[in-house]
């Protein structure tokens, strides 16, 4: 089961697990995203590369026009892809407590 | 214990719940559970895309391993590829050099503790070992 949307806030969430099944609805929405968004991942119990993907997507076009994806609440499972996968030095990325 | 999955990432929410029964039934140590699950997504993932020229279903099989488990995926009536050979990434390169895509292998090979690749009869049959820390 995979969600995503934003809260009260204007912050993006994400819960659930983003696999290469679930990928293109993750991409759809963030296609939509302006500017400089922030990508709550606290409830999101798994990632795998095809969601690095359309993280790593997304984050170069809204760099491109200035803006970025920040990610936070990371647990420490998706941390480690993030680190193995270099997005430690691309993201700004906050580790959950 | 072993099943065999279609050729649809759709398949991967019922390959979690076989994964979920294997971890029960085996009691293995769940720190291992996020390895395995990316792994084996990975792995299958990779096989859907790129052998298409087969319809034959994959078959994936885990087994309790000394610290850990064992897990094979065997994709029938297709080319070779032994994942060991796949591309390197360069996980430091600058945003504007990075393209989606082919993290998938890095990955796997990053994380598991060993890995096998066997090829015979148009059989291809990758075999990792993720153990406990």
């Amino acid at each position: 089961m995979f969600q995503i949307g934003f809260d009260e806030a204007g912050v993006i969430v994400a819960e659930g697990r983003l696999d290469a099944a679930q990928a293109p609805r993750a991409q759809e929405f963030l296609d939509a995203v302006p500017d400089r968004c922030v990508l709550d991942l606290g409830k999101l119990e798994y990632m795998s590369s095809a969601g690095l993907g359309v993280l790593l997507k997304t984050h170069k076009r809204l760099m491109s026009g200035g803006g970025g994806l920040k990610l936070v609440n990371v647990n420490s499972h998706i941390n480690d892809i993030f680190m193995y996968s270099g997005f430690d030095k691309l993201f700004e990325i906050e580790t959950a407590e | 214990m072993k099943k065999k999955f279609g050729r649809s990432f759709d398949e991967i929410s019922n390959i979690v719940s076989f994964t979920d029964t294997f971890f029960e039934q085996q009691d293995v140590d769940a720190s291992l559970r996020y390895i395995v699950d990316l792994c084996v997504e990975e792995l299958f993932v990779n096989m859907v895309t790129y052998n298409t020229e087969t319809d034959e279903s994959i078959l994936i099989e885990m087994i309790p391993h000394e610290h850990g488990v064992e897990v094979s995926l065997t994709d029938f009536d297709v080319e070779r590829f032994d994942p060991r050979d796949a591309s390197p990434v360069d996980v430091d390169a600058p945003l504007e050099q990075r393209t989606p895509g082919g993290l998938g292998l890095y990955l796997v090979l990053k994380m598991v503790d060993s890995i096998h690749y066997e090829y015979r009869n148009r059989k291809s049959k990758i075999t990792f070992i993720a153990d406990r820390k």
